[in-house]
């Protein structure tokens, strides 16, 4: 039996602040954010997010968010493209609908965690999955909480990803 | 069982991998669950599969186990794998079975690259833009045809839009990928975008604020990525569309009786009716907050857009309803103006400009508060044309307004120190206006004043040449930059100048050649233009 083909998962991270989260937080939350974090999978040479249109593929960079401000290696992958389409429509039709969007519990970060996992095993990193509960652990979070569930974060460029016969 | 689990337990502690056979719990997770199941350690994948089957009711041909990446065959044994107890195996049901070729892997497997343009390996339901990219790839005319597409979208998104939704295009979209029938189809395509790409040009010229156009397209580059942008697009430009009806008629509403913003609200009104997926034509002041992804820039558009029109969006923006409130009482209009306020609920950008203009001209902060109204207008395209000033003025507003109404007296205490140059009101006086006005009126104001005092905070570690808030440096930079150029070497009287005009190069320079201290000559303004328009544009898509 041949070996199997291993294909390199990557972590695309943006700071969806531009680096004004590292100059305001200490003032606006009390302690030191370096950035408000969305994060996409990178395999397949395509790109997979979610946002609060559901899961949504480009190619890599390709959302109007331009180029990742960091790339993390997650690992590799013997998944192919055919099963991670079957893995992404299954999981667009439960965990990650679109109506499932939610931008402290289930979002893009609870995502490419989740699809880190199945790919490789590995999870991201924390300071990335640990960032709603450090904003919501600030009085000025909890503050803003009732106005910030209603924040839909869906960077546009992609595509969405879903069953042939339906939307996800 | 807990005796075999403690065995494998302790087996694990010992060595790890014995070679007995302790029953070991592996976690199952599909995309809608996890269970658990108990299992022999040395069993093998196919065992492990066929219980699987059992519980879940489905062939084990359909299914795929994946353990840290790898595909468990099913000769496999469990304990060689790594897999231990309390592990978490990930599994597939695959839709299909592994012999038949489905469409996913058809698309994906011609995944090429033409242009600009690349396919999304999505599966079938991308629709439109996948089976567009392919016809793009078996035809180089159709392949240019869907790059100016792409073009023309950032010029006359309307009409580009109306193009892809035609009957022909759709027609085409919707048709099964066979060779044979390319040929045909991207002839009548081609002919199709000639006589489109027309239309577009000639809705280019009446298309308003093309500086910004300008400056824009290559902000949209990534929607060029994207062939016809449809679904990317969409749901993008239905919200500028609407951001575009809420800007002009908060700009109306604020500023008093204001002709232009009138005719901007006319304008904009057409395109109430219009399909909510066309795009108006001034998509220019609306087009730096669709550039300000990063954030949620892009979800405040969505947030106000959604609420506006389409409540199938569901997502309420409140501080953005206060906002109105604000403004409308700010301004004190006549009922219409406040009743389009109201109707058409105002963006984020007008909020920014609320705020840049009290910042600049706090005698008319007394206007408004006494009720006449503001004749000055104030240009929407430097305000826009910063995301990231404008998008952080709308995170600390949204933040400073509940701090403001939650906790009155932490005002006062904020406006003491580090007050920016543009305010020249004294703290008391805005103290004073606000323990007198009882009304909405503000919190809108001690938000700015907060918002101001913090921008200043922050800016006092990170001085910039500028010297100015946080918000301006950035903004102005280019600006400033032109005016040094052009031989005005004050720096703080350049930028006070900016700030001043709201970003208005042309008005600043005149504001400078009124000073004393300024020494351009006549000649130099004549050649602002140029120079302001390119300092706007590279300022607006920079980075």
């Amino acid at each position: 039996m041949e070996p199997p083909n291993l294909y390199p998962v990557k972590l695309y991270v943006y700071d969806l602040s531009k680096g004004l989260a590292r100059r305001l937080s200490p003032i606006m939350l009390g302690k030191q954010l370096e950035g408000i974090w969305h994060t996409s999978i990178v395999v397949h040479k395509d790109e997979f997010y979610f946002g609060s249109s559901g899961i949504s593929s480009c190619p890599p960079g390709g959302t109007l968010l331009g180029p990742p401000d960091s790339v993390v290696d997650v690992g590799s992958t013997e998944v192919t493209e055919e099963l991670f389409q079957e893995y992404l429509s299954s999981l667009g039709e439960s965990l990650f609908r679109r109506e499932a969007y939610d931008v402290f519990e289930n979002n893009c970060n609870t995502f490419t965690n989740e699809v880190a996992q199945f790919l490789t095993g590995r999870k991201i990193p924390s300071y990335i999955t640990d960032l709603p509960s450090e904003i919501l652990s600030t009085p000025f979070g909890q503050a803003l909480r009732p106005f910030l569930v209603s924040v839909q974060i869906q960077p546009p460029g992609g595509s969405p990803v879903g069953r042939p016969n339906g939307q996800s | 069982m807990a005796r075999a689990r403690e065995e494998a337990g302790d087996s694990r502690l010992v060595s790890g991998r014995e070679p007995s056979s302790c029953i070991i719990r592996v976690s199952v997770k599909t995309p809608q669950d996890c269970q658990e199941f108990m299992l022999a350690e040395n069993s093998s994948v196919h065992h492990f599969k066929k219980q699987i089957s059992k519980r879940l009711h489905c062939d084990t041909n359909r299914l795929v186990l994946i353990f840290t990446g790898k595909i468990l065959r099913d000769q496999d044994i469990l304990s060689q794998r790594g897999i231990l107890d309390g592990t978490t195996v990930h599994l597939v049901v695959r839709t299909r079975l592994k012999g038949t070729l489905p469409g996913p892997g058809t698309l994906s497997g011609r995944t090429g690259h033409c242009t600009h343009l690349s396919e999304p390996s999505t599966s079938e339901s991308a629709g439109m833009l996948a089976r567009l990219g392919r016809l793009a790839r078996s035809s180089p005319d159709l392949a240019d045809f869907l790059g100016q597409l792409a073009q023309l979208l950032v010029a006359a998104p309307e009409s580009v839009v109306q193009l892809l939704e035609s009957p022909a295009v759709q027609g085409l979209a919707n048709e099964k990928p066979a060779d044979a029938s390319h040929a045909p189809e991207s002839s009548r395509l081609v002919q199709k975008p000639e006589s489109a790409l027309k239309a577009l040009e000639t809705l280019q010229n009446p298309a308003r604020q093309q500086e910004l156009l300008q400056a824009d397209k290559r902000e949209l580059e990534a929607l060029k990525a994207v062939p016809g942008g449809d679904n990317a697009v969409r749901p993008v430009c239905s919200d500028i569309q609407q951001l575009l009806l809420f800007t002009p008629a908060p700009l109306g509403a604020s500023k008093g009786h204001n002709p232009g913003s009138e005719l901007c609200k006319e304008e904009a009104s057409p395109h109430v009716n219009t399909d909510p997926t066309a795009i108006p034509t001034a998509l220019a002041p609306a087009r730096p907050l669709v550039q300000k992804v990063r954030a949620g820039e892009v979800t405040q558009a969505r947030c106000v857009a959604s609420n506006q029109a389409n409540p199938g969006y569901g997502t309420g923006m409140p501080d953005v309803n206060s906002g109105q409130d604000l403004l409308s009482q700010e301004s004190q209009q006549p009922a219409g103006r406040v009743t389009v306020a109201s109707q058409l609920r105002p963006s984020p950008s007008a909020l920014r400009r609320a705020s840049h203009v009290l910042q600049q001209n706090p005698t008319r902060l007394h206007q408004l508060a006494t009720g006449s109204p503001l004749r000055h207008r104030m240009p929407l395209l430097p305000i826009l044309s910063n995301p990231r000033a404008l998008q952080a003025l709308i995170q600390i507003e949204k933040g400073l307004q509940i701090l403001s109404k939650e906790v009155p007296g932490l005002g006062p205490c904020l406006w003491g120190p580090g007050r920016p140059h543009g305010i020249r009101e004294p703290p008391e006086t805005r103290g004073g206006g606000q323990g007198q006005r009882a009304d909405s009126v503000q919190p809108t104001l001690a938000v700015l004043q907060l918002l101001h005092a913090l921008a200043n905070a922050c800016s006092q570690p990170t001085q910039s040449s500028s010297s100015s808030s946080l918000l301006t440096e950035g903004c102005y930079q280019q600006d400033l930059e032109h005016l040094k150029v052009m031989g005005f070497a004050n720096c703080n009287a350049n930028l006070q100048a900016l700030v001043a005009t709201g970003g208005d190069i042309h008005a600043a320079i005149e504001r400078l050649l009124g000073v004393p201290e300024a020494r351009a000559p006549p000649a130099d303004a004549h050649s602002a233009p140029p120079h302001g328009e390119g300092g706007r544009g590279r300022g607006g898509e920079g980075k």
